[in-house]
């Protein structure tokens, strides 16, 4: 099954990325319908220009209706697609309000020690500030300010399909200083790719 | 006068842009690729943080025909304006965003044209949060901010071209836009007022 990974700026994928046997690469520029209907995944990153993606929301609706799944990385501030509404933030951070709690045991996460997430190099807030607001159903992976707000979720879709969503800086970029965003990078991809998933 | 945003759809710019607290500063949002024969001379066409390259790169000659014609570009950081503009040279730099976790830690950045109006109110405080690089700034220009080893990040070149361009590796807009690092909110609160007013003078 082939995951469209989508760049959106002049930087290509990191070499974990380009390296799996499911990733397909394609400018947003030139994404369309078509893209979309020999795909079967789809990962989306802090570059999205959500604009133009926001002129293909009937072929990403159909592309999930049939069962497609869609990592989704960042702030959504377009109705990209039913169910998705704007960023929330958190009001006022403090830090202990970036401490992460698992919520659900998504594979995506499988042995990884939530708090070599929590920051890079001693810093907080990279991994998310707040999050989007979950569609109904939608079952709630991580959690900031004690597990009130679910910075990543999964939604099973009723109509079909799945989408990750994590709001924050680029889940693949995250554990750095522990190489574990190679690791995270694999994983989203073998979820996009029809991998082991909370629904399942 | 107008101050022109080449929105990239990026959720950052999108909620700095159009977000109430600097959406009136702006007088046209549009995607780059929309920009050909929309800017007159008197136009500011403000080319914000993150930008991915490429669309920029694209719109290079709609970009020298503005500056020849004596407009004015303000090209904020990570934008990579050296790839889209005449006469940056950019040097990319480690970013070091744990420096003040150090007790006594000092980023080092400086605001040395204080008397300058784009500068107006603008002290250490608002332009200190990390670097991504410093520029070779071309002979006369007027370097308004440094590092701590004296080098550029944020100048007025107004000899390079028969326009102006406003050139800084700082990346407020990023930053604000997404909810992270109040010291960017406090930069632009100053800076996009001071842009407007410069832009009128």
């Amino acid at each position: 099954m082939r995951v469209i990974w989508l760049q959106s700026d002049l930087d290509g994928p990191p070499p974990t990325v380009a390296a799996h046997a499911a990733t397909w690469i394609i400018s947003q520029a030139e994404l369309s319908v078509t893209h979309l209907e020999q795909a079967g995944g789809l990962v989306t990153g802090r570059p999205l220009d959500q604009n133009a993606l926001l002129a293909l929301r009937p072929a990403i609706e159909a592309f999930l209706d049939r069962g497609g799944r869609w990592f989704f990385n960042g702030h959504v501030v377009r109705p990209l697609i039913d169910g998705l509404a704007p960023f929330e933030p958190m009001a006022m951070p403090k830090r202990p309000d970036f401490d992460q709690t698992r919520l659900a045991p998504h594979p995506i996460f499988d042995g990884i020690e939530i708090g070599k997430l929590e920051t890079n190099k001693g810093v907080a807030g990279f991994y998310g500030r707040g999050a989007n607001p979950m569609p109904p159903g939608a079952i709630a992976v991580t959690g900031l300010r004690g597990g009130t707000v679910p910075v990543d979720w999964v939604w099973c879709r009723p109509r079909g399909g799945r989408v990750f969503s994590h709001a924050g800086n680029d889940l693949g970029q995250m554990g750095l200083e522990w190489g574990l965003a190679a690791l995270l990078q694999t994983r989203i991809l073998d979820w996009a790719a029809g991998g082991a998933c909370l629904c399942d | 006068m107008r101050l022109i945003a080449p929105c990239s759809g990026t959720y950052y710019q999108i909620e700095a842009l159009e977000a109430p607290r600097y959406a009136r500063f702006f007088d046209h949002v549009i995607a780059p690729e929309a920009l050909a024969g929309v800017l007159t001379p008197g136009d500011c066409l403000f080319v914000p943080c993150r930008t991915p390259a490429q669309r920029m790169i694209a719109q290079k000659d709609v970009i020298s025909q503005h500056l020849a014609k004596g407009g004015t570009v303000a090209a904020m950081g990570e934008s990579h304006s050296e790839l889209w503009l005449p006469h940056v040279t950019f040097h990319e730099r480690p970013t070091n965003w744990w420096w003040w976790l150090e007790p006594g830690a000092d980023l080092g950045n400086r605001v040395i044209a204080s008397d300058h109006p784009l500068m107006r109110d603008i002290g250490k405080p608002e332009i200190t949060w990390h670097l991504h690089g410093h520029f070779d700034p071309p002979e006369g220009t007027d370097v308004l901010a440094t590092d701590s080893e004296g080098r550029a990040i944020l100048y007025l070149d107004e000899v390079s071209t028969p326009g102006r361009m406003v050139v800084t590796s700082l990346d407020p807009i990023y930053h604000h836009g997404s909810h992270f690092m109040p010291a960017t909110t406090r930069f632009l609160d100053r800076f996009l007022p001071n842009l407007k007013v410069w832009l009128q003078e």
